[in-house]
């Protein structure tokens, strides 16, 4: 998939599956609009449609398979990574993100991070995410406004993150899990050099 | 088979036509509430924070209760009216309780201003929040009240279809598996779907009432914490599979009532046991697929949601769809308004099914969770899918012999309704493919200039499509109740 997406961004895989499927779907609608008003025996009309729904179901089926081994090569889970070259403390607060670099096992509240961090490109980058009040979501922007990749940010918990920056300038981060009162004003930057 | 007197269905149908009324008017109020965030979102209108996130809450709660309630609401009376004896008097009793819970809803959101989606992700009710604690209390104790109703509601219906058809497994349709199954209690498919549906309603509802007794213990006694990703699982367990099962729910009546329209029967095989009974499954797991950004969530349970929310397409797709394919195919039927609404209700299930599968495969999760192609996916199958069915089923409750004369009003209304609704859709849908973030309640705090100028233009453009559709509505409703009207009069002709 790594290969798609240097040509796609995964949110026009997305965008163009979903179109294909919806122009089906329509195709189907306006097939079945015109043809209801035909008359054919109830018992041949049924033979018809249950041969063609058989081979509909073996293609879905087999295509189901296929696209779930494909799609399970590239899941964000960091054991399925390499080693990180650079370790990155996450901490989601009501309203604010604060980032550092290493490993942080005190307590949350004296955590020193800030909003902004500067961070090698092409280096696998391991951001340990977490938050001290409520849920929130850890989502990095690209230069160009794309959602590359994110991780929820949970009390509690500590979600692992693994991402390789590819280009050199500011990705954005936003909040994307509802936290309250400023949850849209939660933002943070990451300068790639 | 039993015989139900007319004057118990006549009962039954007044309690139905309460529902349907409420059903009417309740919709509109939280479509407005929807085209007041859009506008806010678009900077047409300001608002406080504190309004749009009390606003987007009880958007949320409303739409997902009111069209639960409602689909239960047409399942027992299609059921009482034709399969089972259903006590009425219970029936009312269920209204008062659903009632008293949407009262205490809305006091706690649009005067408590309570405001943590209609999630409420623990523990965002206890933690900076912009609305008193009395707000939290009240829309708790409110869901505890509304998730009673509803369960009681649901075990009266089970057993009364158990006692009629031989016992749950016979509900479940595994007497069609026997080798000979040449001598079994036949059940109608409505009875199997209603069986489905509402089971995992009942889990649903136990862990969700297990949650929110959680949520109550810890407003009176703050000192008290829970795991946040127990409740996670917890809430999506109960949140996914109510709305879940009220699409189920609707389905239930399609395959009742489009065998009217069509002549044709749509009955209980072997086939259609087996996939309603896999969906059963599938409807208890599909949640996970809810969880997939918290990485410490165990990385078996990520595969099997990927796994379970594909499959779950199969039986929708291979029996469900391929049925109303089998039903209407060279039926030499008229396409009145009753069975054109199920056919784009199929139509609108199956476009945001598919968009749905696509942000349930992990890889693309990561590029789509929390924006705004998640109201896209579940607004299509809602609006477009359990609203058109609902409105099936009114058009059909609502008249007598004229179901299928031509309506022009109605069919306009319909279709400007459809344009409308798309559109709005289609905003959703580009929002998400943008990288627009979902509950955000205006998009100025955010840095990236593509992503916000797109973000406060669609919003707009969905606002002017929410007009569309609501005149669209407005068509329908005159032609509703022309037909009630017309219903009445005859009625008392015969009486
Ligand atoms: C018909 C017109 C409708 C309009 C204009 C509308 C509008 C909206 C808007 C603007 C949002 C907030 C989106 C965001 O995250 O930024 C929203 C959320 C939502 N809507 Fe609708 N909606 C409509 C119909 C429905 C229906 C039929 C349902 C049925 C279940 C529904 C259920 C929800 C839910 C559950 C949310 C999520 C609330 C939350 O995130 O807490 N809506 N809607
Ligand atoms: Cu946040």
């Amino acid at each position: 998939m790594s290969n798609f997406t240097i040509l796609l961004s995964l949110q026009k895989i997305a965008g163009l599956l979903s179109l294909a499927g919806a122009l089906i779907v329509v195709a189907v609608v306006v097939f079945l609009l015109i043809s209801a008003t035909k008359e054919e025996d109830k018992t041949t009309a049924k033979e018809k449609v249950y041969k063609l729904r058989g081979r509909y179901l073996w293609g879905i089926i087999v295509m189901a398979i296929v696209l779930l081994f494909i799609s399970f090569k590239s899941l964000p889970y960091s054991h399925s990574k390499e080693k990180a070259a650079e370790e990155v403390t996450v901490v989601g607060y009501q309203w604010l993100w604060k980032m550092d670099k290493g490993v942080y096992n005190a307590k949350l509240e004296d955590f020193g991070g800030k909003n902004e961090i500067e961070l090698p490109v092409n280096k696998s980058i391991k951001f340990i995410v977490t938050s001290t009040d409520v849920n929130h979501n850890f989502a990095i922007y690209n230069s160009a406004g794309v959602l590359v990749t994110q991780t929820q940010a949970m009390p509690q918990h500590k979600n692992i993150l693994q991402y390789t920056f590819k280009e050199k300038g500011e990705y954005q981060i936003l909040c994307l899990e509802y936290c309250g009162t400023a949850h849209d004003f939660m933002v943070g930057i990451i300068h790639i050099n | 088979m039993i015989q139900i007197d007319s004057t118990d269905i006549k009962k039954q149908k007044k309690l139905a036509l309460t529902w349907a009324i409420t059903f009417l008017i309740l919709f509109p109020v939280l479509i407005t509430l929807g085209l007041l965030m859009r506008l806010r979102q678009g900077e047409v209108t300001e608002a406080a924070p504190s309004e749009f996130f009390s606003y987007m809450t009880l958007h949320g709660l409303g739409m997902a209760g009111v069209l639960f309630s409602f689909a239960f609401a047409a399942l027992w009376y299609l059921n009482s009216t034709r399969y089972v004896k259903l006590n009425v008097k219970f029936g009312w009793f269920l209204y008062i309780i659903i009632a008293i819970g949407v009262v205490g809803l809305l006091i706690g959101t649009l005067i408590g201003k309570f405001g943590p989606g209609w999630y409420m992700l623990y523990p965002l009710p206890f933690k900076g929040t912009f609305w008193p604690l009395w707000a939290t209390k009240l829309s708790v104790i409110s869901l505890i009240i509304l998730g009673v109703g509803w369960l009681v509601g649901i075990l009266h219906i089970l057993y009364a279809l158990a006692k009629e058809y031989g016992g749950i497994t016979n509900l479940l349709g595994w007497q069609y598996l026997k080798k000979d199954n040449s001598n079994i209690r036949e059940i109608p498919s409505m009875v199997l779907i209603t069986t489905i549906s509402l089971i995992p309603g009942v889990f649903a509802l136990i862990i969700g009432a297990a949650m929110l007794i959680m949520y109550l213990l810890q407003s009176f006694e703050p000192s008290l914490a829970f795991d946040p990703l127990m409740m996670k699982n917890m809430v999506m367990f109960f949140g996914h599979t109510l709305v879940n099962i009220t699409m189920y729910c609707a389905v239930g009546w399609v395959y009742a009532l489009l065998p009217e329209f069509t002549h044709r029967e749509w009955k209980v095989n072997k086939a259609v046991v087996y996939s309603w009974n896999a969906t059963f499954f599938f409807i208890l797991f599909a949640y996970l697929h809810h969880l997939y950004m918290d990485f410490v969530q165990p990385t078996s349970l990520q595969y099997l949601g990927q796994i379970i929310s594909y499959s779950s397409a199969i039986p929708a797709t291979g029996i469900t769809m391929f049925g109303v394919i089998a039903q209407v195919y060279h039926a030499k039927m008229k396409w009145s308004i009753i069975p054109l609404m199920f056919l784009f209700g199929m139509a609108g299930w199956a476009i945001g099914g598919f968009a749905a599968v696509v942000d349930s495969t992990i890889a693309l999760n990561s590029s789509l969770h929390n924006t705004l192609w998640v109201p896209a996916h579940f607004h299509t199958y809602m609006l477009m899918g359990v609203v058109l069915f609902i409105l099936g089923f009114l058009y059909y409750l609502f008249s007598g012999n004229n179901k299928e004369e031509k309506d022009s009003f109605g069919n306009a209304g319909f279709w400007i309704f459809v344009l409308g609704s798309y559109g709005f859709l289609l905003m959703f849908y580009l929002g998400g493919l943008n990288s627009v973030p979902r509950r955000y309640s205006n998009y100025s705090g955010i840095e990236i200039d593509h992503v916000r100028e797109t973000g406060v233009h669609l919003a707009q453009c969905a606002a002017l499509f929410v007009g569309v559709l609501l005149i669209g509505l407005i068509l329908m409703y005159l032609s509703l109740i022309c037909r009630l009207v017309q219903q009445k009069a005859t009625n008392k002709k015969n009486d």
